[in-house]
């Protein structure tokens, strides 16, 4: 029987959507660093936030492999809007997805899933960054339900959300066993939204502050079974390190295609500069660390999809991408000469723009150490 | 009103607009280019869709090509059509436009009733738009070309605006009826992600059809069935002849604007 290659065919029309579509208004959104709802709608419009999920079920029936070229087709135009597709696609809605009532699922997830509702992901704290058992924003159960009271910060999309998915302690003696998750529609009174924070990079991605003061929820806002929030978050620990490399192997492209297409272009001394040994040099590093990087990618994603624990693989692979978006970031605003210091050119939207790939699902200073471990130190 | 059927002719095409050919055969060689929809038919999938949205159809999507051809017909189920039919044998490979003509015109013969077949006006590869017209005609139905506006749809009729070099004509057609268009008539959607993949399933309302599906024998399709032959395919050489003129500006300028006479380029008034 002859069908379509679906990975192929995805690839092929998000691709054209990002070259026709994203690439051409990629320097203008970004450079007026607000959240970029047109953009947003359009992607929505076209089913990508249902990817991971199954069709019956709102989503579009995909699965992680499609998920990452996604991700990393979008990053390829624009890293924030790579940013706020997974936030959307994974972290934002999971919970909700498996763990919400049907009410819930049926008037935020479903709109979420068309791009008419955005969502957010909140663990980060004042006193917890990388150390996730210090959370200490409180849930206190009650007859009625649970009260919130606490910080978040570096909440992604936090100024535009409309529902947010939030880590909580509910019991301080428990420890990790006491970290839950919650579902907190934005209206909820007792929610503030500070303004969005000044950021080197992913400027349209609006990350801010949320505090909690007094907020009553349904004791069904529970996203998940007491005392396994943190399984629960461990359950996509692996798809959000693949999803972040890949986010990451999108930026080594459009790095690597820019350079490639410069240095043809841009002549001294008598030749273009591809002529040159040291450019050809950095040029053919940026080609090995991708080729490098997506296999690695790719492998974690195929293993996600075939049911295979592989939070190794995924370290790795987000660990390696990220720092070889890191380097391509470097050599292609080197490639570019002083054009690469220009704001008119992207070149220097890659050398920014990478720093978002450090932070979130684990800095490398946390996944080393891990990594080692994993392969016998 | 019964549903209204509405089959969509679709080409897959090199992505380039720099085509090589074969200069042995005079074919196009496709091997080592990129796929893509032909421009042109995408706007003929969304005019299809749009319909759909506003009168309610079925969509075919009708065409003819190498096995990796079935990406444009995925393509365009992911976009909204709702069947794909892809007429794929070895035998139809080298048709003129005659034979490709009748194939389609075959296949939408043995897909039965139809009221509109919407084709693109031109593909940007055989560059001929010849297919949609002689397909009307192997049909026996009304037809407009270069269509850049759909008006109205009447049970027995539709209206639209045709594009001509120094205007717009506007007309009405009897249904059954084929048209062409071309890219103003509308902007098409990007497919749907979850449309897309269903498109690749097995169970994907998909056909692949041969010539004997069709009922037909080589000899009737493909290079053999077909009325034409190229012979010889070249590009056109252009001779270019460069003289570098010496001299200060001034001499330079004279010597210029006397060549431009010589040659009778313009014509001296003083
Ligand atoms: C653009 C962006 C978007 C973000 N979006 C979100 C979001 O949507 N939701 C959310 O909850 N959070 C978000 N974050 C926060 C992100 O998850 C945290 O930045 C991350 O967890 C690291 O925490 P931290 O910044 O507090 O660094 P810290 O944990 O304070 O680390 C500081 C430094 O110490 C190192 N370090 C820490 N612990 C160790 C250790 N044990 N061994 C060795 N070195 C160590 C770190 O690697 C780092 O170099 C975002 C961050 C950024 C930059
Ligand atoms: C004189 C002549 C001789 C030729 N000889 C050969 C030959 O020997 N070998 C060879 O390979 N080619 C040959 N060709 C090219 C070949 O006939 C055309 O590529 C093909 O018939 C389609 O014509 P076109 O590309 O010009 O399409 P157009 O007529 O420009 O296309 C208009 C529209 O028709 C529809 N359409 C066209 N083709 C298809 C299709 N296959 N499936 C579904 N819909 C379609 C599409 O909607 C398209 O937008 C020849 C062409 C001519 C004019």
């Amino acid at each position: 029987m002859i069908r379509s290659n679906a990975e192929e065919l995805l690839r092929s029309n998000i691709g054209r959507f990002v070259d026709s579509e994203l690439i051409p208004k990629a320097q203008e959104i970004d450079a007026r660093g607000e959240f970029p709802m047109e953009m947003f709608k359009k992607i929505g419009d076209m089913g990508v936030f249902g990817i991971r999920y199954p069709k019956n079920k709102g989503g579009s029936g995909g699965n992680t492999t499609l998920f990452c070229i996604i991700c990393e087709e979008i990053a390829r135009g624009l890293m924030s809007m790579g940013a706020i597709t997974a936030m959307q696609c994974l972290m934002g809605t999971n919970f909700l997805f498996h763990y919400g009532t049907d009410e819930m699922r049926e008037r935020y997830f479903l709109p979420a899933m068309k791009g008419e509702k955005v969502a957010c992901f909140c663990l980060t704290e004042p006193e917890a960054g990388s150390d996730l058992g210090n959370v200490s924003t409180i849930a206190r159960k009650t007859a009625d339900g649970y009260v919130i009271n606490g910080m978040k910060t570096w909440v992604t999309n936090g100024p535009v959300a409309d529902f947010y998915t939030v880590l909580c302690q509910t019991d301080p003696e428990k420890k990790f066993r006491g970290l839950n998750f919650f579902f907190i529609p934005r209206q909820t009174p007792g929610v503030s939204v500070s303004k969005p924070f000044d950021l080197l990079g992913t400027r349209t991605t609006l990350i801010s502050e949320l505090a909690f003061s007094d907020v009553k929820i349904p004791h069904h806002h529970m996203l998940g079974a007491e005392g396994l929030g943190m399984d629960n978050l461990l359950s996509i620990l692996s798809e959000i390190r693949t999803m972040t490399a890949a986010l990451a192997v999108g930026l080594q492209r459009a790095a690597l295609e820019d350079s490639i297409r410069y240095a043809h272009e841009r002549a001294q001394f008598g030749k273009t500069i591809a002529n040159y040994q040291l450019i050809q040099a950095k040029i053919a590093n940026m080609a090995v660390n991708l080729e490098a990087s997506r296999l690695m990618t790719y492998k974690a994603a195929k293993m996600i999809d075939n049911k295979i624990q592989c939070l190794k693989e995924a370290s790795m692979a987000k660990y390696f991408a990220t720092e070889g978006a890191c380097k391509a970031g470097d050599e292609v605003t080197r490639i570019f000469g002083a054009y690469g210091y220009s704001m008119e050119y992207s070149a220097q939207r890659y050398y920014r723009d990478n720093r978002f790939l450090l932070y979130g699902g684990g800095t490398h200073e946390i996944l080393q150490p891990n990594i080692a471990k994993w392969v016998g130190l | 009103m019964k549903q209204m059927q509405i089959i969509v002719l679709v080409k897959q095409v090199p992505d380039t607009t720099e085509v090589r050919l074969d200069p042995k055969t005079g074919n196009l060689i496709r091997e080592g280019v990129k796929s893509i929809v032909n421009p042109d038919d995408r706007n003929a999938v969304e005019a299809a869709v749009s319909l759909k949205e506003k009168y309610g159809a079925k969509i075919t999507v009708l065409s003819m090509g190498p096995p990796q051809a079935i990406d444009a017909v995925s393509e365009a189920l992911g976009m909204g059509a709702d069947k794909g039919i892809l007429l794929s044998d070895r035998a139809f490979a080298g048709a003129d436009t005659w034979a490709t003509s009748g194939t389609l015109g075959k296949a939408i013969k043995k897909l039965g009733d139809f009221d509109l077949i919407i084709a693109g006006r031109q593909a940007i590869d055989g560059d001929t738009a010849q297919i949609g017209p002689q397909v009307a005609e192997y049909l026996d139905v009304t037809q407009a070309t270069y269509v850049c506006g759909i008006d109205e749809v009447r049970p027995d009729a539709i209206v639209v605006k045709r594009r001509l070099e120094d205007g717009i004509e506007r007309l009405e057609l009897r249904l059954p009826a084929l048209l062409t268009v071309v890219g103003e008539l509308n902007r098409p959607r990007y497919p749907f992600v979850g449309r897309l993949l269903d498109a690749c399933r097995e169970k994907a309302p998909i056909e692949v059809w041969n010539a004997a599906d069709l009922g037909f024998k080589t000899a009737d399709v493909g290079l053999e069935g077909s009325l034409t032959h190229v012979v010889r395919t070249f590009s056109p050489k252009s001779k270019r002849q460069s003289e570098m003129l010496e001299g200060s500006a001034r001499d330079a300028a004279a010597s210029l604007i006397g060549k431009i006479l010589n040659k009778k380029l313009l014509r001296e008034t003083v």
